[in-house]
């Protein structure tokens, strides 16, 4: 897949994750203490909670991980040359095709002479050789 | 019985003009010559000019800055740091006072919407990469081509000498 087109499922990754995160940990976090007057919301270690205190780190590992994936698409992105950098290429670029075509053309057609010349010697000489033989 | 019932336009009259058409092409008129700029199409205004709109077209503020040459992967680099920054302020809004989250969620979109337009206002500039790359191999495609046909021909010729070399010995 070209580079751009990385670049932009890179963001839209990034997105996701973000999207991800924020909704995990909304849907896993624990009660909030409102007031001193209530008691604290009983915190019984069982597998959620163990999960909950991990689940942050993990995830923004991943978004970390996705956010340097995208520096380095930037990196590598292959942008030598403004836009008259490149028109002036493509020009040049034109004008050698051109000649070279040209010179294609000249070659061919030579060729095609030299095969219809080489055809018709061969047609007359295999015509003499028909001749020349005696029949039985 | 149709004509009450029906729920679109009938088409145009024009048929009738072109009743002699068999007998005499050029009795009837010529067909319109082809749309340019913008035109409606079933109540909505499309236009034949594609050029990428930008952000203020679609109503979206520009957080990087214009002018002829844009530095992309600057720009880019700054808008990813941007985006970092924002998520961490969302957490923390998130933490201390949940419901102010929109302002922050409206600026993450932000930054995702001018993220995209930039990438896409590189499309250009890889299309004309792509042209050379395909006139350099085109170029190249011909340049073989001529050679083969040199070296074929001056092995013909040498064949030919030969054996004419070989008739003339016999």
């Amino acid at each position: 897949m070209d580079i751009i087109s990385q670049l932009q499922e890179q963001a839209n990754s990034i997105a996701l994750i973000v999207l991800n995160t924020f909704g995990t940990l909304q849907r896993d976090a624990p009660p909030v203490r409102l007031s001193p007057n209530y008691p604290e919301p009983p915190a019984n270690p069982s597998e959620e909670t163990i999960n909950i205190t991990e689940q942050p780190k993990a995830m923004s590992a991943a978004l970390v991980q996705a956010a340097k994936k995208f520096d380095a698409l930037i990196a590598a992105l292959p942008l030598e040359g403004g836009e008259e950098a490149q028109l002036k290429r493509i020009a040049e670029l034109q004008a050698e095709n051109e000649l070279v075509g040209l010179e294609l053309q000249k070659q061919l057609e030579a060729a095609e002479q030299e095969l219809k010349l080489v055809q018709a010697l061969f047609s007359q000489a295999s015509d003499n050789c028909l001749n020349l033989k005696k029949p039985d | 019985m149709a004509a009450t019932s029906s729920s679109y336009p009938p088409p145009p009259p024009y048929y009738r003009l072109y009743k002699d058409f068999l007998e005499d092409p050029t009795s009837a008129p010529e067909p319109p010559s082809p749309i340019r700029g913008s035109y409606p199409l079933y109540s909505a205004t499309y236009t034949t000019d594609v050029v990428l709109p930008s952000l203020e077209d679609q109503g979206v503020r520009q957080l990087y800055p214009k002018g002829p040459n844009i530095d992309y992967k600057k720009e880019l680099r700054s808008l990813n740091r941007e985006l970092q920054l924002h998520i961490l302020e969302l957490a923390d809004v998130l933490v201390d006072r949940p419901s102010q989250y929109a302002r922050r969620v409206e600026e993450i979109s932000l930054i995702f919407k001018n993220l995209h337009h930039l990438l896409n206002s590189l499309r250009p500039h890889q299309a004309r990469a792509t042209l050379i790359h395909i006139l350099e191999r085109q170029i190249q495609n011909r340049k073989q081509a001529v050679e083969d046909i040199k070296r074929r021909r001056e092995e013909a010729q040498k064949l030919l000498k030969d054996s004419l070399q070989m008739l003339d010995g016999h």
